[in-house]
């Protein structure tokens, strides 16, 4: 297999771009997973409402026997052909998203038309399970809860680029180690080397190798 | 590309189940199944992965929330679930704080590097 230097340099540059977005990901994974894991007060918010109201009257004995979503999530391409979510409230859509969601929903429950969409009769606020007179402390969970799920919609697109991101890394490590092989005599990247950089996974190649390589030089994106 | 509106499902304690249904994400009807699960002190482990398994094959639901100390009694299916839709969130619950040495997503990312690759 005849591997050219240039093809090994465009290589190891967009295995570092990869790497580099990777780990701006995984950053901003963390600062919503601290922002989700900072939201206790919803579960603060819960227990004060049991407290003021009783210990059986928040929970599942409250639940209705009929419930539709008020919120929901769409997905969408992005530019690079990932999924993307975000949240969508019952009522807010836009025209062109209530077709598709009204199609699912029938598909599932069997009809064979899309339905007229009923205006007279907004899904119920879970609130009411509880009561007429809620607490304030059971506004502040709701809340809460629905700031979480903003977030959780924000952290699910996240997860899926890591994902995506991990996979092509792994597909060009494996790419770049192949081509290595078809290059046997080279020798170990040295320890401290003024051209290591963590950010390359192989050995450079050495200049007299090829007589027309420039010498390595370290790959950082623009 | 707008895409189609999908639900949101929790498999979690009864606080965190609550919680979020108060937020609006419940769906149930009589001809449906529920798009949430309350673990309870006699919860069986088959009943939550039935019921996570099932929550994975609905084509209406984007993603699933689930508490990270049931997820643990679920890791082998959690690991096993390898497509972006739905997207499986692990969450903190009342009485177990969030650790990201558990989380899959995140083992998975770290198995990228090794110490062989940052040498």
């Amino acid at each position: 297999m005849c591997v050219e230097p240039m093809a090994v340099r465009d290589l190891r540059a967009e295995l570092d771009s990869l790497l580099l977005q990777l780990l701006r990901d995984l950053e901003e994974l963390e600062a919503k997973r601290v922002a989700l894991n900072a939201r206790v007060e919803g579960w603060l918010s819960l227990s004060k409402a049991r407290y003021a109201m009783g210990a059986k009257s928040v929970g599942p004995l409250q639940y209705a026997s009929h419930m539709e979503p008020q919120v929901g999530v769409c997905t969408s391409e992005a530019q690079d052909g990932l999924q993307k979510f975000w949240m969508v409230r019952a009522g807010t859509q836009t025209p062109e998203e209530v077709g598709p969601c009204k199609a699912v929903l029938c598909r599932h429950k069997g009809l064979t038309r899309t339905p007229e969409p009923d205006p007279s009769a907004p899904p119920q606020d879970p609130l009411n399970w509880f009561g007429i007179l809620v607490p304030h402390s059971l506004r502040q969970a709701r809340a809460s809860f629905w700031e979480g799920l903003q977030l959780a919609a924000d952290m699910a697109s996240l997860q899926i680029r890591i994902d995506w991101g991990r996979s092509q890394l792994q597909g060009l490590q494996e790419k770049l180690k192949q081509w290595s092989l078809a290059l046997p005599d080279l020798p170990p990247q040295k320890q401290g080397s003024e051209h290591s950089c963590s950010l390359t996974w192989l050995h450079y190649l050495r200049p007299s190798s090829f007589t027309d390589c420039p010498p390595p030089q370290l790959f950082l994106p623009p | 590309m707008a895409g189609r509106g999908k639900l949101i499902a929790v498999i979690g304690d009864e606080d965190t189940v609550t919680g979020f249904l108060l937020g609006g994400i419940g769906e149930l009807n009589k001809n449906r199944h529920p798009n949430f699960l309350v673990v309870e002190k006699d919860t069986t482990i088959n009943e939550i992965e039935d019921t996570f398994r099932q929550f994975l094959n609905r084509d209406d639901i984007g993603i699933i929330l689930i508490n990270q100390y049931i997820a643990e009694m679920v890791r082998h299916a959690l690991d096993a679930h390898q497509r972006s839709i739905p997207a499986v969130l692990e969450i903190p619950s009342k009485e177990h704080p969030y650790d990201a040495a558990k989380d899959s997503i995140l083992r998975r990312a770290r198995g990228v590097f090794t110490a062989e690759d940052l040498r």
